[in-house]
């Protein structure tokens, strides 16, 4: 017997390798806090409603809305030095599937200071050839003539489009040079910094208000442009706009 | 003893199952055989067009089906054969523009599809950044397949064979958008063409006649500098001189950079096969290899995009027209045209 231990030592030294990186993984998990984002689209402190509500933007233009939709990716919770990186971040708001609205993170406990994430999808994963999960082309937000992901992507009506059934379109992409619509947003937490306790779960709230598109930086008319569907100067226009729509409401631990 | 090694190798089988996989990597235990891209000598490097996609039998298999199957399209009629035909190189045979979905026409000629590895950009515009996501346009254009990717996955899902082939190429029958791309761009980059009279001149295995060296030596002053050799493209977007489409009004590159210096620019394509791949130009304008010749020698009109190689055109007598045309002849590769492993399965 002991003989055979000796000859097999070394699967049982694997064997208790194997035992306690399993228990270290667990111990891993207890770490974590459990963190969700939920997204609620607004106008102007209004819920979004797709289709039957009107609204009314900064330039007194009534729209309704029938689709919209952003890519959130490379999710960060900065630190003073360093930060968390959730690992293949990349998630497609839409206001039309409700589950697509929650995002959920495991963060390691800790003392954070923002919240931080792209508005599109990063170069990279513009030229790297056929993708999956929420960068599955079937999504509806990849150029197949002009290859490279719509960030975001607002759809409607409005009587001041003098365009076919006085719709507007804005697919806003461009991911290089000077069409790079790509846009990082920060989001900073409540305090000059916010704890994550391990084993707690927190909601933090984020409103994204639409009437944002119009304004912020450059005032863009419907009635000027009803239809933005290609890289270049409105598309980057519209996408400074759209980086202050974001406004983190709050936190609630649980 | 016997029976406490057993327990012992159980055991650690099963612990090994916990050791976390950092790669998310399916140890299913699925076996692939290894192809590799045919790199002809004296070619350059091509571009890691495998690199996240690495070629294998079969899904080289998987997608010389998918590139056959009229499935992939909304009537069932318009496989990517349709329009990329082996015969004319995998261009469209005698047609301008290529037929599509309910009586239409593509805008543009269809390009014949060979040593894709060797270029960075698709389509005469470039407008395509990687050869996995190149179908999505035609799959998707109205006026081409006329599909959309999920009702495409929805057939294919319905097919056993396909559940089969699926997972001898990617370990699991799962069909995707991903793998669906991934498999055609293994056969389409598979596409190579090496084997011309003129490559096998090359290799000193054949001799020009004096009518195609002739040729050779006026294409090599006046030609390669855009078609560039072994390639017969520097895959460079020129305007040569072509007046705009008066229908399509189309200005080619510069749609998809924005760029007014762009206007009217479209890809260099290879000259490689050229005789089959008729008519020419990215609107199959001119019908003959004679007609384009003529084109350089007295047709090209000026605009501010004209590449400046081409403000005076290009010179030819008759005799030297003749002896462009039979050197160009030497770029047809029967090989190509022929293989049984690019042909319908």
């Amino acid at each position: 017997m002991i003989k055979f231990l000796k000859k097999y030592s070394a699967v049982l030294l694997l064997l208790l390798t194997a035992t306690s990186f399993q228990k270290k993984l667990s111990s891993g998990i207890d770490d974590k806090a459990t963190v969700r984002l939920i997204f609620s689209n607004v106008v102007k402190g209004h819920i979004l409603v797709l289709n039957d509500s009107a609204y009314t933007n900064p330039f007194n233009e009534s729209y309704t809305v029938s689709k919209f939709r952003y890519y959130v990716s490379n999710i960060f919770f900065e630190k003073d030095n360093d930060g968390f990186q959730q690992k293949d971040s990349y998630h497609l708001v839409d206001e039309g599937n409700q589950a697509s609205k929650i995002i959920s993170v495991g963060l390691p406990a800790g003392n954070y200071k923002s919240l931080q994430f792209l508005l599109g999808v990063d170069s990279l994963h513009n030229v790297s050839g056929a993708q999956s999960g929420d960068l599955d082309p079937d999504k509806d937000m990849f150029w197949t003539w002009n290859s490279g992901y719509v960030m975001a992507k607002l759809e409607g009506s409005s009587p001041a489009s003098a365009i076919v059934n006085h719709k507007f379109e804005y697919h806003i992409g461009g991911f290089s040079g000077p069409d790079k619509v790509l846009k990082e947003i920060r989001l900073s937490l409540p305090g000059s910094s916010y704890e994550f306790r391990a084993g707690k779960s927190y909601t933090i709230f984020i409103t994204a208000d639409i009437n944002e598109w119009w304004q912020s930086v450059h005032d863009l008319k419907i009635a000027e442009h009803p239809a933005i569907a290609a890289p270049g100067t409105w598309a980057k226009e519209i996408s400074d706009n759209y980086a202050h729509m974001f406004h983190l409401d709050k936190i609630v631990a649980e | 003893m016997k029976k406490i090694v057993v327990i012992l190798i159980a055991a650690f089988v099963v612990a090994s199952a916990f050791i976390p996989d950092p790669y998310h990597t399916h140890k299913t235990g699925f076996h692939t055989t290894p192809l590799q891209l045919e790199i002809p000598k004296g070619w350059p490097a091509p571009y890691a067009i495998f690199k996240n996609n690495p070629l294998t039998e079969e899904g080289f298999q998987l997608g010389r089906k998918l590139f056959y199957d009229g499935r992939l399209s909304k009537d069932s009629n318009f496989p990517c054969s349709s329009c990329h035909q082996q015969f004319a190189a995998f261009a469209t045979y005698d047609h301008d523009f290529s037929h599509g979905y309910n009586n239409q026409f593509t805008t543009r000629n269809a390009p014949p599809l060979f040593n894709l590895a060797w270029s960075s950009l698709y389509h005469w515009d470039g407008g395509i950044n990687h050869i996995e996501v190149q179908p999505l346009f035609p799959i998707t254009a109205p006026n081409e397949m006329a599909e959309n990717i999920d009702s495409v996955l929805a057939r294919l899902r319905k097919d056993t064979a396909y559940h089969r082939m699926f997972k001898a190429a990617f370990g699991t029958d799962e069909i995707n958008s991903q793998r669906m791309l991934k498999a055609l761009a293994q056969f389409t980059g598979s596409l190579v063409s090496a084997d011309s009279k003129y490559d096998r001149v090359k290799r000193g295995e054949e001799i020009f006649s004096s009518g195609e060296q002739r040729g050779y030596e006026l294409f090599k002053a006046r030609c390669s500098t855009c078609h560039k050799e072994p390639l017969f493209t520097d895959y460079s977007f020129r305007n040569n001189g072509l007046a705009m489409n008066d229908y399509l009004k189309d200005s080619g590159r510069m749609r998809i950079t924005g760029d007014p210096a762009d206007s009217l620019k479209f890809r260099v394509p290879s000259l490689r096969n050229v005789v089959v791949t008729f008519p020419y130009m990215h609107d199959g304008r001119l019908y003959s290899l004679y007609k384009v010749i003529d084109h350089y020698r007295n047709g090209i009109v000026q605009s501010p995009t004209l590449d400046s190689s081409l403000r005076n055109g290009i010179p030819f007598t008759d005799k030297e027209k003749e002896d462009i045309v039979l050197f160009l002849h030497t770029l047809t590769d029967t090989t190509f045209l022929h293989d049984k492993r690019f042909s319908q399965p």
